[in-house]
């Protein structure tokens, strides 16, 4: 029943404070009240009041004045204002100044009843919101944990991602397949003045070109078949947030003609629409294609690319970045321990040179699925070279280029040997060949050293 | 949640009921009977006193519920909370109206009759009855509820007041029934 909530209620006329006293703590309110303004503004000093009920009409400091500079102090403040001589004027004054209502005494009992109950419905709403920012914060902060550690090149990412994330300017980040691109975009937004607003993320190599239209800009009803109901695109939706275009590179040069348009004047007509609706949205695109290389094959437009590349960002590939790795790998293995219940205590040190040597094509995305395995397989304590033996060396020895039967023999046998933990029998049990070949073979290619 | 009626009321006087000017006895009558039946509270009328016309406030045309309560703790009475009812519009300070009035956990309430009447008498006399618990259940230092189908909602119209059911909320009911016990004796008494 009680609500122990605080409220104030300031008025010279001592008959009305207690007046109100009593209706509210009937309520459940906690009540103090004052009979001027200055007291009430001293009162607030040393203690704190969610609810301000203030009489316009008072000697000294009036309430209209009251009201100011309790917004100056507490700008969350609930105040609402009392008269006994009620004008529109100083209703509307009253609300342009912060307060919530406008009350005209003698109230009417319903009228009072259901003034507090909205009060108490916007204090909720008002605490809610502060608890959900306050979870956000936090969960960003938990966010950027993954990337404070990183390696030199991405510590580089992450002071341009803060000097950047304040603009409003487009963003084009470019890197491999895998490399996070999507989470660096998140990571701008979260640490941009928009990080309250939407996070739309579209991707466009995802769908066909009509489809794509229809997402990217919206539909009415009855605009083509099956459009039962209009829907809103996600330029529409990513208004005062963030619009996240991945795999821009896709887009046909016919849709990037519209595209143009819509992000030059920051506004869009949905498809079968003729109504023109504004949007305010920061572009971050991403690609894993040469933009440029596009351009000079005509199959990308160079206004377009200009017009999304005001700030470009290339995140490195996880081979050049080794450093990160061990550091990916523990976090994912964090991750995924928490998530099957597992007790893992991490990585053996053949296991972290097996990964550390790995050229890794699919990168991230690639380290995030073959430590998910690991540890589901896992039988140990630890993830040893045992549990990483699904490290496609054929993908890793292709993805450096074309290379000579041999080196691709030697790589093999070295693979294999790591995976094997140096055991010879078992080695050339897995390679298909006698151990007195794979002595051989490890003389000739001189891997007794390592 | 009907209250089970005190199976060995007690004697003792708990609430004066006191008319001020011309009320009609059957209301006065029937508040005490509810204050009775809902709260297990004995209720005796005491006679009737003269209008509240100290009460009068010009300017409004209504009576101030606040001084007639102050008069009503004067009255020597030998319960130990005192309802005045009366007939004309009673209003406070802040409220253009009101049906009824106390002080939350003191001694004294008043309830009005003129906005409660009603073509048909039954319904008059059932609202009279539901205000005269809830003003009664503040002097128990009980506050309002929010709960929309308790007698202890504060915000109440007429309309209101016919819906509500003349039962309290559980932890109303709760409540109401442990202040009783603490305020009048034992659980067999009171407040059961």
């Amino acid at each position: 029943m009680s609500l122990s909530k605080r409220i104030m209620v300031v008025d010279d006329e001592e008959m009305i404070c207690e007046a109100l006293r009593g209706w509210l703590e009937k309520d459940g309110f906690r009540v103090d009240v004052t009979f001027s303004g200055q007291e009430a503004l001293k009162r607030t000093e040393d203690s704190f009041f969610d609810i301000y009920l203030v009489d316009v009409k008072m000697p000294g400091m009036n309430g209209m004045e009251l009201l100011t500079r309790l917004k100056e102090v507490q700008p969350e403040a609930i105040i609402i204002m009392m008269t006994a001589h009620g004008s529109i004027e100083t209703a509307v004054e009253a609300m342009k100044r912060g307060a919530m209502d406008y009350l005209c005494k003698p109230f009417d009992p319903d009228e009072l009843s259901l003034l507090m109950g909205r009060v108490m419905a916007h204090k909720a709403l008002q605490e809610e919101n502060i608890a959900l920012k306050e979870q956000l914060v936090e969960s960003h902060e938990g966010f950027f944990d993954v990337f404070i550690i990183h390696s030199d090149p991405m510590r580089n990412i992450f002071s341009t991602i803060d000097e950047v994330a304040k603009s409003s300017a487009p963003i084009l980040i470019t890197g491999e397949t895998g490399v996070g691109k999507d989470m660096v975009a998140r990571a701008i937004h979260l640490r941009s003045e928009r990080s309250c607003g939407p996070f739309v993320a579209v991707n466009c190599g995802s769908v066909s070109e009509s489809l794509l239209e229809s997402e990217l800009f919206g539909h009415e009803k009855g605009a083509f078949t099956g459009a039962i109901k209009a829907r809103r695109g996600r330029l529409e939706m990513a208004s005062n947030g963030t619009l996240f275009m991945d795999e821009v590179g896709e887009i046909s040069p016919r849709m990037q003609v519209s595209l143009l348009r819509s992000l030059e004047d920051k506004s869009l007509v949905r498809v079968g629409g003729s109504k023109s609706i504004q949007s305010d949205f920061r572009l971050i695109s991403a690609t894993h294609r040469d933009l440029p290389a596009l351009i000079r094959e005509k199959q990308f437009r160079e206004d377009f690319y200009y017009r999304i590349n005001v700030i470009t960002i290339n995140i490195p590939p996880l081979r050049e970045r080794q450093d990160d790795i061990p550091v990916l790998a523990d976090h994912f293995l964090k991750r995924y321990t928490e998530e099957t219940g597992k007790r893992l205590e991490g990585f053996t040190q053949r296991a972290i040179s097996l990964l550390c040597s790995y050229s890794w094509p699919g990168n991230i995305r690639e380290l995030r699925n073959v430590v998910e395995r690991a540890v589901v397989i896992a039988r140990g304590r630890m993830i040893g070279a045992e549990e990483l033996t699904f490290l496609n060396p054929c993908a890793d020895v292709a993805s450096f280029g074309p290379i000579t039967l041999e080196e691709l023999e030697l790589n093999h046998i070295r693979a294999t040997l790591d995976s094997c933990n140096g055991n010879m029998v078992r080695a050339s049990k897995q390679l298909g060949i006698d151990r007195s070949t794979l002595m051989r073979k490890m003389k000739r290619y001189n891997l007794f050293r390592t | 949640m009907a209250r089970k009626r005190p199976s060995a009321p007690s004697e003792e006087c708990h609430v004066n009921l006191i008319p001020l000017g011309k009320v009609d006895s059957l209301a006065v009558s029937i508040v005490a009977a509810n204050l009775h039946t809902v709260l297990g509270l004995n209720a005796d009328a005491l006679p009737p006193i003269g209008n509240p016309d100290f009460a009068f406030l010009p300017l409004r045309n209504q009576y101030s519920a606040g001084k007639i309560i102050k008069m009503l703790e004067t009255v020597n009475g030998s319960a130990k909370f005192k309802i005045g009812i009366v007939q004309c519009d009673l209003c406070t300070p802040i409220l253009k109206f009101v049906f009824g009035e106390s002080q939350l956990g003191g001694q004294a309430a008043v309830i009005s009759l003129h906005r409660l009447w009603h073509g048909d008498p039954s319904r008059t006399y059932l609202r009279a009855a539901k205000i005269g618990i809830h003003e009664a259940v503040h002097l128990l230092g009980i506050g309002h509820c929010r709960a929309a189908d308790c007698l202890m909602d504060g915000s109440l119209s007429t309309e209101k007041l016919d819906a509500i059911p003349l039962r309290f909320c559980r932890a109303c009911q709760y409540e109401v029934s442990r202040r009783l016990r603490h305020a009048f004796g034992g659980p067999e008494e009171l407040g059961t």
